[in-house]
């Protein structure tokens, strides 16, 4: 049955002719996993919006959507807020309570139930969910993937039949966002829950899903099984860039079939000639031997009473070279930025920033053409009405910025996407013409193309001879980045090589293009990587 | 088995109401040395409080004991002449009795907050006004909430170069900047929040309440029993049974069986939540005892 359909959909905001939908047309199955794909600005949130009566933006609207035959403008106001749950992109923003438990009541609360049906209802939710260890913890204890979870309880205590998502995982660090999506994976297998969500990150959800949507520029490119589609999508290389591995590799390499998880990927390689090279050249390090940054036996803690969160923990950046450090959720990554910006300070241990320690540094020298420290939330960076006001702010030279935000001058910050807010951000942060960089989880929320452009960047920086420390999550972009990667694990450094090293030694903290084609090749982990060895097969 | 913060809120704030309720309005010091004897027995048990809070309660009584005799010249027994002023043992006395209300009184409230956690507050509200409740819980959330994005404001400026604390423009121009950021920040994602509530049927219809507490025959046990103990306090005490004057001489006036009950009656009272966590603790490692 066909819960929800679309039928010549077109929308265009007011005092604008352009139309963010153009005469889009699909319909959804009863327990349909939907995955709706398409680049930045391609009509995505404006769609997913206008399913959600409550949420729908105002503007010129034909055509009509129809959920289970009824048009929703014909939905009462209770069965809109029941039938049809919504979860959008900020966990933080989205939580309305102070409590857990009364985070999970709220719709329910809303919807005028008896007690008794409300308990009987959230507790069932919390413990299916697994929300039961922080029931009465209040909200600002949570981690980003908890909040998100109780979120989706929130909305998921209503009984939705359909559950709409708007680039849930964004603002989540990998692990957690991988959690999230296998929850819905199981609320969907368990209940036959429709589930509808736009996402820029696809490695996990192709993979899962039964009907790929895919819009560009308002249009509907197609909807279908992702197998049927992959032919369309990979013709552009826009959209072909954001799928998973295996089907980047099968495209580079010419293949006719469409793998799209890892073990299709093998199942591929297999099959093929096996490549006369199985090794990459290892790589040298290319950094000199100045310390852009040491630190040597830091010990950090919140507060006396805490744990440490950093443990003698030694790190050396060489000038001219970009780090990443990785390491799960709580290893103490993003305090160690802030430890070495000079924000937090040691209780033990020494610092040394480009060869003088931090507390030589007085006053703002510190943070003067020496370093600079990005943060996870860039929306924390800006303070002006427009991009214009808040790059003169911060006294940016246009002239010597290695990308180009003219196009965006006249917006509010907030407005941009997370792609150029970050940019803006990283404008504001290279205005003291910093020599040490520091960045913390630079590629969150960023769609394929965004993150392409933020590496070719960090190139153009590196050329400039800055150093740049990244922590990130985000394994993918730091094969393709890194220099030199370290793995943070309990406020101390463990493994320290270089990426093509590190991700080959790596069983499960490594890319999927290196456990795709682990035991064909040796030190292969990006897509790139393994498509020149296997390309080299083709021209002897 | 249930500790006293497990009881319901109503039973509990009904409790601090009478048993603090009594230790104000009765300046009598029998009274009050059992009162403080309960509260502070309490307070230990639980360790509600720090050692350094003790000993600025200590210091304030010591304060109140001094001060009276200086300024009261009253009562029949002088013990030494200051500057032509007779300090008095009545009046000392006296300081030490209203010291002893004074600490009573705040260890009661200590005790009280310690107990009373921001959500059973906002069920008591939520009986007197569930919107009320509502928007104390938006209130609470977004108290937290703005701190902690200040305070990442701030740290994300310094870390560029863009926030001097050296003297104090500085450091209000800093300060007015956060604030007016902060102000934006929180109307961009006040729309979050909005669009958040209304999807999730806000403004649909009639509004239930939900609470994670609920009231069980030891509430209303303990509830009689408060009411009943509280009763048997204030009614000997308003027939004035139970009186103590202070000058000329201290005096001490007891009249048969009503002023035993009104004694009886409050230290029952005030032992009454010592009785809830004796027995608590006692069943616990009694079960405990049997893993």
């Amino acid at each position: 049955m066909e819960i929800l359909a679309l039928e010549n959909l077109t929308f265009s905001y007011p005092q604008s002719t352009r139309r963010v939908l153009d005469t889009v047309s699909f319909s959804i199955k009863e327990g349909e996993f939907c995955v709706m794909c398409g680049a930045t600005g391609s009509g995505k949130s404006t769609l997913l919006r206008l399913c959600k009566p409550s949420l729908a933006p105002t503007g010129q609207l034909d055509g009509q959507i129809l959920f289970k035959g009824t048009p929703l403008d014909r939905l009462s106001s209770r069965d809109a807020a029941m039938k049809i749950g919504f979860v959008c992109q900020q966990p933080d923003q989205q939580i309305v309570c102070d409590k857990v438990w009364h985070e999970l009541a709220f719709g329910l609360e809303n919807l005028g139930l008896p007690q008794k049906e409300i308990a009987l209802r959230v507790a069932e939710m919390a413990s299916y969910l697994g929300i039961e260890p922080w029931y009465d913890k209040p909200v600002s204890a949570l981690s980003g993937g908890q909040k998100q979870l109780l979120c989706l309880a929130s909305v998921m205590v209503m009984h939705p039949d359909v559950l709409i998502l708007d680039e849930p995982t964004s603002q989540l660090d990998p692990i957690a966002a991988a959690e999230f999506i296998h929850t819905l994976k199981k609320l969907n297998r368990d209940f036959s829950l429709t589930v509808l969500i736009a996402e820029h990150r696809l490695e996990e959800l192709v993979p899962i899903c039964d009907r790929l949507i895919v819009l560009e520029k308002g249009g509907l490119l197609g909807s279908d099984a992702p197998l049927s589609l992959m032919p369309s999508i990979a013709q552009r290389p826009q959209l072909l860039a954001s799928m998973p591995s295996a089907v980047r590799i099968a495209c580079a390499l010419g293949q006719k079939r469409y793998p799209l998880s890892v073990r299709q990927g093998r199942e591929m390689l297999a099959e093929l000639p096996a490549p006369r090279v199985r090794a990459l050249p290892e790589q040298t390090a290319l950094h000199g031997q100045s310390k852009a940054l040491q630190l040597t036996d830091v010990h950090f803690r919140y507060a006396r009473e805490l744990p440490d969160v950093l443990s003698s923990l030694s790190l050396s950046l060489y000038e001219g070279e970009t780090l990443c450090m990785l390491g799960g959720n709580g290893s103490g990554k993003s305090t160690l930025l802030a430890v070495a910006a000079g924000i937090f300070k040691p209780y033990a241990g020494k610092i040394e920033v480009l060869g003088k320690k931090i507390g030589q540094y007085k006053g703002q020298a510190l943070y003067d053409q020496c370093l600079s420290l990005l943060p996870q939330d860039v929306q924390t960076v800006f303070l002006c009405n427009t991009v214009h006001e808040e790059l003169a702010d911060a006294k940016v030279d246009h002239s010597a910025l290695p990308f180009d935000l003219s196009h965006l001058l006249n917006t509010h910050p907030y407005d941009l996407s997370g792609g150029e807010q970050q940019l803006v951000a990283l404008a504001k942060a290279l205005a003291t013409k910093p020599r040490v960089l520091l960045m913390d989880e630079p590629t969150k929320g960023l769609d394929a193309e965004k993150k392409a452009q933020l590496i070719e960047i960090l190139r153009a920086l590196k050329a400039d001879g800055v150093s740049i420390l990244i922590v990130t999550h985000d394994v993918e972009f730091a094969a393709l980045c890194a220099d030199r990667c370290v793995l943070l694990f309990r406020g101390q450094a463990v493994s320290d090589a270089l990426p093509r090293a590190f991700f080959a030694e790596n069983n499960f903290y490594t890319t999927a293009a290196r456990r795709l084609s682990r035991g064909f090749l040796d030190n292969a982990v990006t897509t790139q990587d393994v498509s020149a060895l296997y390309g080299k097969e083709g021209t002897p | 088995m249930r500790a006293l913060d497990q009881y319901n809120p109503i039973t509990i704030a009904v409790y601090y109401l009478a048993v603090a309720g009594i230790a104000m309005l009765c300046m009598h010091p029998v009274l009050l040395f059992l009162s403080l004897c309960g509260a502070l027995a309490l307070c230990l048990m639980r360790r509600d409080l720090r050692t350094r809070t003790h000993a600025n309660f200590a210091a304030f009584f010591a304060l109140s004991v001094l001060i009276n005799p200086l300024f009261s010249h009253n009562g029949a027994t002088v013990l030494l002449v200051i500057n032509n002023a007779p300090i008095t043992a009545e009046a000392l006395f006296f300081g030490a009795t209203s010291g002893l209300a004074v600490l009573a009184v705040l260890y009661w409230f200590a005790s009280f907050s310690a107990i009373m956690k921001s959500d059973k507050l906002l069920y008591l509200f939520g009986k007197l006004s569930p919107r009320l409740s509502m928007i104390l819980s938006m209130a609470l959330r977004y108290v937290s909430l703005f701190a902690e994005q200040a305070k990442r404001i701030k740290q994300a400026q310094i870390a560029l170069g863009l926030y001097k604390e050296d003297n104090i423009i500085d450091r209000v121009r800093g300060g007015l900047r956060i604030f007016s950021v902060l102000i934006s920040w929180a109307l961009e994602n006040g729309i979050v929040t909005a669009g958040s509530m209304a999807a999730r049927g806000y403004g649909a219809g009639r509004r239930s309440h939900f609470s994670i507490f609920w009231f069980s025959w030891r509430d209303a046990l303990v509830l009689c029993l408060t009411l009943l103990l509280g009763a048997g306090t204030l009614i000997p005490y308003a027939l004035g049974t139970v009186t103590f004057t202070f000058y000329p001489t201290l005096h001490l006036h007891s009249a048969g069986a009503l002023s035993y009950l009104c004694y009886l009656s409050y230290g029952a009272l005030v032992a009454l939540p010592i009785l809830i966590e004796t027995e608590d603790t006692v069943k616990w490692k009694y079960l405990r005892s049997k893993i």
